[in-house]
């Protein structure tokens, strides 16, 4: 099969990422007045999870961290060339695999799902799978 | 394939690979800071013991009821030491609460053993009450709770519960430990989990409420926020 444009890849990328910004921004400036992101569904979830200590690495807010990691996608989505396409998969990785973590804390550990945490799971999934896609076909050739 | 998609095929085999076990160490990495960040339970560096002085200033407590004895409203939280989710509520949704309804006076709120995880909930149960008999018991409770460790880890020592003890500010430290050990304090935990099952409660922290306007008691189970509580005192008194 095919594998898309490069640069449909790269506008995907573009697109989720600076959502994810959003989402990450949304979450570290609640959980810095003190409160928490608001939950649609209800059910306290995210407030729950915004006390719970996992919300914080070394001190410093996972959400925060989050805009870093979201930011930086955005940069390698914009970017051309191997370096770009090699840090957009990388990152993304590590995004998607320390999502599948705090997925198991919230869980199995906090035991609270927060939407806004799956909702940043969500993209950095899609980011993941972008840039999976734009590895394979695309590292090797011109920009 | 030709040459170029050969060279290609190499490059990308190589740079993937190279990337991809940089990911997966940095994944691991952060992991490992996110376990080891939390882990608690340490007897030789118990934090938090000036924040829960301040957080629970000035509000009387007796046993282990925080708050006005004469307050018309009593919400019960039935918790387990060990239990992270209850340490989560200890860190969030309940000092709301103590701050507009139990600080106040309009009601009073009480910590009840549901000491269900294992033999080292019972033990830090024990000491809990012990820690109430002398006016301590939520400083106890709060300051166990910043302090927690891995459930079932063996971290509920004598050497921990002491700290914890002393960094709550029990003064009698014979008297405490005696009553921890004494059967008397071993049967009010198990009178204490007997209530919870007979609430029909499955999990911690669960919330029960009495009032004027309350038959009884009212299971208000897990609420995920500190307006469902603060709404439940409004509609019992």
């Amino acid at each position: 099969m095919k594998p898309p444009a490069e640069g449909t890849l790269r506008a995907a990328a573009t697109f989720v990422a600076t959502l994810g910004v959003g989402v990450a921004a949304y979450i570290a400036i609640a959980e810095a007045d003190g409160g928490a992101p608001a939950c649609f569904a209800g059910g306290g979830g995210c407030e729950t999870v915004i006390a719970s200590s996992h919300s914080e690495l070394a001190g410093i807010n996972v959400a925060a961290i989050g805009v870093v990691g979201y930011l930086l996608l955005l940069g390698a989505a914009l970017l051309r060339g191997d370096g770009a396409r090699l840090a957009g998969f990388g990152l993304a990785l590590v995004g998607f695999g320390y999502s599948v973590y705090l997925t198991w804390l919230e869980l199995f550990v906090i035991e609270a799902i927060c939407q806004w945490c799956v909702a940043s799971a969500v993209l950095m999934t899609a980011l993941f799978a972008i840039g999976v896609t734009r590895m394979l076909a695309y590292v090797g050739t011109e920009p | 394939m030709n040459e170029a998609d050969e060279q290609r095929r190499e490059r990308l085999v190589k740079l993937g690979s190279a990337t991809a076990f940089l990911a997966i160490v940095a994944i691991a990495v952060l992991v490992v800071i996110s376990q080891s960040g939390g882990d608690g339970g340490d007897a030789a560096n118990v934090e938090g013991a000036a924040e829960v002085r301040a957080e629970l200033e000035g509000i009387p407590q007796s046993d282990l009821v925080l708050g006005d004895p004469d307050a018309e409203v009593t919400l019960i939280e039935f918790g387990d030491l060990q239990c992270p989710v209850c340490k989560s509520y200890s860190e969030g949704i309940v000092p709301q609460v103590i701050e507009s309804k139990v600080r106040g006076g309009e009601a009073r709120l009480a910590f009840r053993n549901f000491a269900f995880i294992g033999d080292e909930s019972v033990d830090a149960a024990a000491a809990a009450i012990a820690a109430g008999e002398q006016g301590l018991g939520w400083d106890f409770v709060d300051l166990f709770y910043r302090n927690q460790g891995a459930e079932e880890s063996g971290y509920v020592t004598d050497e921990f519960l002491r700290a914890i003890a002393e960094g709550a500010g029990v003064q009698d430290i014979d008297k405490w430990d005696e009553a921890r050990e004494s059967p008397r304090v071993r049967r009010q935990v198990e009178a204490e989990i007997a209530e919870a099952e007979d609430l029909g409660l499955t999990g911690t922290p669960s919330f029960v409420i009495e009032g004027p306007l309350v038959d009884g008691e009212d299971v208000l189970g897990t609420p995920g926020d500190a307006g469902t509580l603060e709404d439940a005192i409004d509609d019992a008194a």
